[in-house]
């Protein structure tokens, strides 16, 4: 002992520390891994053995124990009454308590064996019906006939009539230590017994608070000779901690076999090494036998608040349970009973559920090292990113489900369009979903998908080859042991429950997670559910019959008939005019709900005869209506009482859900509370930024019990944030694997086709330079901006100062665009909004290029002379007329973009503008194209057109024209030579931007060759469509230009009429850029896409570029915790201003 | 393929309906921006009563980078050398973009006929050029006998 105990003690020491800092309230999984840790201490001495004879403990007590065997289980058995029996069976009998006392009383695990009693043979019965006498407690000597499989006293056939069969699961190796010396040396074989001794100790004795043991097990459990019934020694402590607490228990049974004594008499403190073979019986496979498995997890961790503090003690039974959950655990862990997966490549590293998990990092290391590693994953996945986990749903579910679902064709009279053959197979799920069985084509394969689907919490194991002692010593053996057949039980290692029958998880949920990728038509398949089961057919039969129905009893009136969907306000014309496109009966029609055109949407949809089947209405609506009701009645009645609260619809679909993924949002908070019998989620992306989103959509699916917290968090958020990525995301596939379909273009349908073949597209980086002035603007505040990161670094308050640098972060994008958006407020700026800063600062541009003006007066004489020359060149409105470009050949030159230079030759100014910066690349001089005359780009004329009089020629301020929109203007210009009639769109984030640009698009192209269009979060619903279906509308005669903001736009429209589209600046986030892309490229486009990303050389887009790069393979799902956040953030304010 | 500037449309229509006398200029049928040239010898040169092939391609970069011309048809000329590339101060550093197809072609013409031996390309020629003109321009005149005469040439429009 001496060399132990300050092992023990430290360890102890090591334990609470990290409870202390481990706030979350104790759950059971949580004290597992200490558990574990402590056994995992000591299991050196399980390895060790042999070779460290001078380690081995010597007890301290040897000399006073010489007692004879006969006396030994007396010591150990214990007294029962009446009263610890109605502790456990609080209901029990009086008379039927004492008979059981009387029967048990003397033994050494009395008390369960009286309680198993009980429930397996309900008393009256008993007698009768009990074949098998229990033993009479005061037998003791054995006898001489029972052979191998009679262990002792406690014979499993006279003992336990409840047990059946049970079957080997492992062996260990003990390294025992004698307490008793032995007479002759026990030769190899010899049939040895564990039993506890000591009784009943409480368990609060063995335990502390924290679930660390308070004393040494390896007292308690002991080694019998079962021939001379005499204790001969005892078992390490670790694996004693792991048989305390089961050795009493039906559901385990143990056989110890000597295998090593060195053939010689063993003297105290010898070492012997005995075979333990580990049984379970049936026993643990039969509910509420076993009187631990009562006390369930959910039962306990319910009545432990999650968030709440520690103060509720755990209950002696609690204790119990929760030390016999871990000495299963450990137990299996020491067996080495692995889960079975069905994953091959990931079998080997299956791991217990959280065994190894919160363990010392370097004692798991020495373990690993010892017996094949088992942690090999754990590089790799700290890696693992979004896209992987995207993979990781794909290979999951969907790709069988191509080959598995029936394919279903939508009723014809409702709707008119045809479907593709994964939307079938979608509709057909999706009413499957709905529980609409009738209308869907029976199939049985179908049913499997979901049949088949395994409780999460729930592991396979496969029964090991019975290597017991008895086993390989006597082969006929194994036969009487076997109770059954089965390859494979299962087993609950939360909450230590059997079973040999698969658990399957079943839900009863009506809806689900439609999350097919983008494009692949969400919204089609969702029209062709609605139109193909418009009304709750079911509801409305049994209405005729019966009016008063109750089955369902909520207070709102139900709006059978109706379908609610709820999509960003950009949708809600293209929602409505799909529905139109699909439905095909005058009996089905829609409604928008939006902007106060329905009075009483309750009266609508539960009074008038034809209810709409369709009401459409926005987040923003959802959100106002229930922020007015939790706000009070008084404020506004009528909506509370007839609004979209009031009623409960048949269907609710929320399109774009990941809007809702933030559950602390009012309109998160607000769509949750929205009553219906089947509810829908469409996203194309449900984890935007971490695992977390998922429970959102599940909550808003109140899929039970995931949608409790407390559950989503124990099984999924924490072993997440352990970096116990496999358990959380089986657990996450196993949840969502059923109601939630997922199929992407890449996949491959029945036929082998790809679901979708768009045509190929390009994106294309293309880098500017600023121009002069522009640079200028930006050196100027990049200056400022670095300054100030590199006090906010070097103060170590960067975060503090997080929102000032997004503002000289803002800043710099915004010159990279034009610096006159500099001083604008832009509504669509998250940055800026987050932030409540306000941009007050004036900003005089001018005045900071004003610098340079003293410098530029040379500049300015040279461009008087040249002005005099020109002007004499050209004297009157005529000699404008009629001049040809001779870069472009045009002829005559149009007067807006012309463009004269220092010998009075003159070029349209992009054909100048072309030429110079071709030049400049080439590091040529500049000389005149027509004279060759030298020529300064910065002395160039145009003319200031006038709507009365003479145009008269300005000097041409190059400064102004920021590059990207030159380099816009060049783009179109081509595209105009190249094909007519192009819809091209330009996507930029500041709405003020897209002023500039439609601005100065108009100023370069006259009406009659490009319409431009502008679409962003300030139009209304009438205006957004509008523009979209003028924008739709070929015109061979103009190029038309749709300029869209990012976020009004990024998300569900379709504009696969145009095949070009422009980004002009970049966005944090890459996915953000990938689904403005995906309005271009998807179902319908027929052409070649090309997509050319603006950036500004040397600029902090560069640099946002190379955060998007990170961002990718680093993956956004890994932000789980927030210390990383930071860091990273930080980092990557660093990296901008680098 | 990318459809042509509205320039290069411009410029082969003009070649065609206007075309420069001595010099064809025709784009290749698969490629517009291929041109299949031919130039006649200019009178009193050794080259007179040659047709001279050449080709012409236009890069993407047209007009801001000078056209590739060169020339198919053998020739003894010290700014041309064996490949037929031809050193001509607009096809290089003194191209500008106001210069067309035409342009460039009548230059090469102008080349023929007035040959500059002392910025030569084809080194041995231009030597027996300077060393004995006349048996140079000899030399030049069977050449153009040998490979560019008249009737050997199938485009002789």
């Amino acid at each position: 002992m001496e060399s132990k105990e300050p092992v023990e003690t430290e360890v102890r020491e090591e334990g609470e520390k990290k409870r202390f800092f481990s706030d979350e309230l104790e759950s059971s999984q949580e004290s597992l891994p200490k558990f574990n840790q402590m056994l995992d201490s000591n299991s050196s001495f399980l390895f060790s053995n042999g070779r460290n004879d001078s380690e081995i403990e010597v007890p301290k007590n040897v000399e006073s124990i010489d007692v004879s065997s006969e006396a030994e289980p007396e010591e150990c058995a214990k007294h029962i009454s009446v009263e610890d029996l109605r502790g456990i069976i609080p209901d029990i009998p009086l008379n039927v308590a004492k008979k059981l006392c009387e029967k048990y009383s003397g033994q050494e695990d009395g008390i369960s064996l009286a309680v198993s009693q009980y429930f397996e043979d309900p008393p009256v019965e008993s007698k009768s019906t009990n074949p098998i006498k229990p033993p009479e407690p005061t037998q003791r000597s054995l006898s001489p006939k029972m052979k191998k499989k009679d262990y002792g006293y406690r014979s499993p056939k006279r003992l336990k009539p409840s047990i059946k069969w049970r079957r080997f699961i492992g062996s260990l190796q003990v390294n025992a230590m004698a307490t008793r010396p032995t007479i002759r040396p026990l030769k190899y074989g010899t049939e040895l017994k564990i039993a506890s001794v000591g009784g009943n100790i409480k368990a609060s004795k063995l335990y502390n608070s924290s679930g660390s043991k308070k004393a040494a097990f390896a007292s308690f459990v002991k080694v019998f000779d079962v021939q001379q019934n005499r204790e001969i020694g005892r078992v390490p402590e670790d694996i004693a901690q792991i048989l305390y607490p089961i050795l009493t228990l039906d559901d385990f049974m143990f056989e110890a076999t000597m295998i090593f004594c060195d053939d010689k008499r063993l003297s105290i403190g010898d070492n012997f090494i005995v075979q333990l073979d580990c049984f379970i019986t049936s026993a643990i496979f039969h509910e509420s036998t076993s009187s631990y498995r009562n006390n369930s997890f959910a039962k306990n961790s319910r009545a432990r608040t999650w968030e709440g503090s520690q103060t509720i003690v755990e209950t002696e039974e609690e204790i119990e349970s929760r030390s016999r959950r871990m000495s299963l655990l450990a137990l299996f862990d020491k067996l080495r009973v692995r889960p079975v997966t069905n994953d091959n490549k990931s079998q080997q590293d299956a791991e217990v559920i959280d065994l190894e998990d919160d363990g010392n990092p370097s004692e798991l290391k020495k373990l690993d090292n010892e017996h094949g590693s088992l942690d090999d994953q754990h590089p790799q996945e700290d890696t693992m990113n979004l896209n992987q986990l995207q993979l990781f749903y794909k290979a999951t579910q969907s790709v069988e489900s191509l080959e598995k679902l029936p394919e279903m064709e939508p009723p014809k009279d409702t709707f008119k369009l045809t479907l593709r053959r994964y939307q079938k197979q979608g509709l057909a799920w999706m009413l499957k979903r709905e529980h609409e069985f009738d209308k869907i084509p029976l199939s049985e394969s179908d049913q499997e998908i979901d049949e088949n689907m395994m409780n999460p919490l729930w592991n396979q194991f496969e029964w090991p080859k019975d290597m017991s002692w008895a086993a390989q010593k006597i082969k006929e053996g194994k036969n009487d042991e076997l109770g059954h057949n089965d390859r494979f039980f299962y087993a609950n290692l939360h909450t230590a429950e059997f079973s040999t029958e698969k658990p399957v998880l079943k839900t009863t949920m009506k809806g689900g997670i439609l999350s097919d990728e983008m494009g692949l038509g969400k919204t089609i398949s969702t029209l062709s559910l609605i139109l193909s089961a418009p009304n709750d057919s079911e509801y409305l039969l049994n209405e005729k019959g019966n009016e008063g129905e109750t089955e369902y009893s909520t207070k709102k009136p139900y709006a059978a008939k109706t379908t609610l969907i709820v999509v960003p306000m950009s949708l809600l014309a293209q929602w409505s005019s799909e529905f139109d496109k699909a439905n095909s009966s005058s009996q089905l029609h829609s409604e928008v709900y939006y902007g106060g055109n329905v009075s009483s949407l309750k009266t609508l949809l539960t009074r008038t005869k034809n209810p709409p089947t369709v009401v459409l209405t926005t987040y923003g609506i959802v959100q106002n209506e229930w922020s007015k009701m939790s706000r009070g009645k008084s404020s506004s009645q009528s909506d509370g009482m007839s609004g979209l609260f009031s009623i409960e619809f048949h269907r609710i679909v929320i399109d774009e859900g990941h809007t809702i993924r933030n559950r602390m949002t009012a309109t998160s908070k607000a769509v949750m509370q929205l009553a219906s019998r089947c509810r829908w989620v469409l996203t194309g992306t449900p984890i935007i930024n971490r695992l977390d989103d998922l429970y959102s959509l599940v909550k808003f699916l109140r899929l039970e019990p995931w949608s409790q917290i407390g559950y989503w968090k124990m099984f999924i958020s924490d072993p997440f944030e352990k970096k116990n990525f496999k358990q959380a995301f089986d657990v996450v596939n196993a949840i969502l694997g059923p109601v939630s379909l997922r199929r992407t273009k890449q996949m491959k349908d029945a036929s082998g086709k790809k679901l979708v073949e768009l045509p190929p597209k390009e994106v294309v980086v293309e880098k500017l330079h600023f121009s002069k002035g522009q640079e200028k603007v930006y050196k100027y505040f990049l200056d400022r901006a670095e300054s100030s990161v590199k006090s906010g670094l070097a103060h170590g308050d960067l975060l503090k100062k997080y929102s000032t640098i997004l503002v000289h972060i803002l800043r710099l994008r915004q010159i990279c665009c034009d610096a006159a958006l500099l001083g604008t407020q832009d509504e669509n700026d998250e940055d800026l909004r987050n932030s409540n800063q306000q941009f007050n600062e004036s900003i005089d541009v001018a005045n900071i290029l004003g610098e340079s003006k003293t410098n530029a007066t040379k500049a300015e004489t040279d461009m008087k002379a040249i002005l005099a020359n020109v002007q004499r060149k050209y004297p009157s409105e005529e000699s404008f007329k009629n001049l040809e470009c001779s870069i472009c050949t045009t002829e005559p030159i149009n007067l807006q973009s012309i463009m004269f230079i220092g010998c009075g030759h003159c070029f349209c100014g992009p054909c100048l503008e072309e030429f110079m910066d071709f030049q400049k690349q080439k590091k040529l001089e500049l000389r005149c194209p027509n004279c060759r005359e030298l020529f300064d780009s910065q002395c160039l004329l145009s003319l200031r057109l006038q709507e009365e009089g003479d145009p008269t020629l300005v000097p041409y301020n190059q400064s102004s024209k920021p590059a990207k929109i030159h380099s816009l203007v060049k783009h179109l210009r081509q595209l105009q030579d190249k094909s007519a009639g192009e819809q091209i769109v330009v996507f930029s984030q500041f709405s003020s931007y897209l002023d500039v640009l439609e601005r100065e698009l108009s100023d370069v192209f006259s009406k009659d060759v490009s319409q431009i269009y502008k679409f962003d979060g300030r139009l209304n619903l009438k205006e957004r469509s509008g523009i979209l279906r003028d924008f739709s509308i070929k015109d061979l005669s103009k190029q038309k230009i749709l300029l869209l903001s990012l976020k009004a736009g990024g998300v569900g429209l379709n504009l696969t009429c145009a095949s070009y589209a422009f980004m002009m600046d970049p966005w944090w986030s890459p996915s953000m850029e990938d689904q403005a892309i995906d309005r271009i490229h998807r179902i319908g486009q027929t052409n070649n896409v090309k997509v050319i990303r603006f950036i500004m050389e040397n600029s902090i887009e560069e640099k946002m570029l190379r955060i998007q790069e990170r961002k990718r393979t680093i993956g956004e799902a890994m932000d789980a915790d927030e210390d990383e956040r930071r860091k990273r953030r930080i980092e990557e304010i660093k990296m901008l201003f680098e | 393929m990318a459809s042509l500037p509205k320039r290069i449309i411009k410029e082969t229509e003009r070649l065609v309906s206007d075309p420069v006398p001595g010099i064809t200029a025709e784009p290749h049928e698969d490629n517009l921006r291929y041109f299949q040239v031919t130039i006649e010898g200019p009178q009193q040169s050794p080259y007179e009563n040659g047709v001279f092939n050449l080709e012409l391609f236009l890069p993407d970069d047209y007009p801001m980078e000078a056209p590739k011309v060169r020339f198919l048809t053998k020739i003894y000329h010290p700014n041309i050398d064996k490949l037929g590339r031809i050193c001509l101060d607009v096809l290089k550093t003194n191209w500008s973009p106001a210069l067309q197809i035409r342009t460039v072609l009548l230059s090469v013409q102008a080349l023929l006929a007035s040959p500059n031996p002392n910025d030569p390309l084809a080194n041995d020629v231009a030597e027996d050029w300077i060393k004995d003109e006349e048996g140079a321009i000899k030399t030049a005149r069977e050449w153009t006998e040998a490979y560019a005469s008249k009737k050997d040439q199938k485009s002789t429009n």
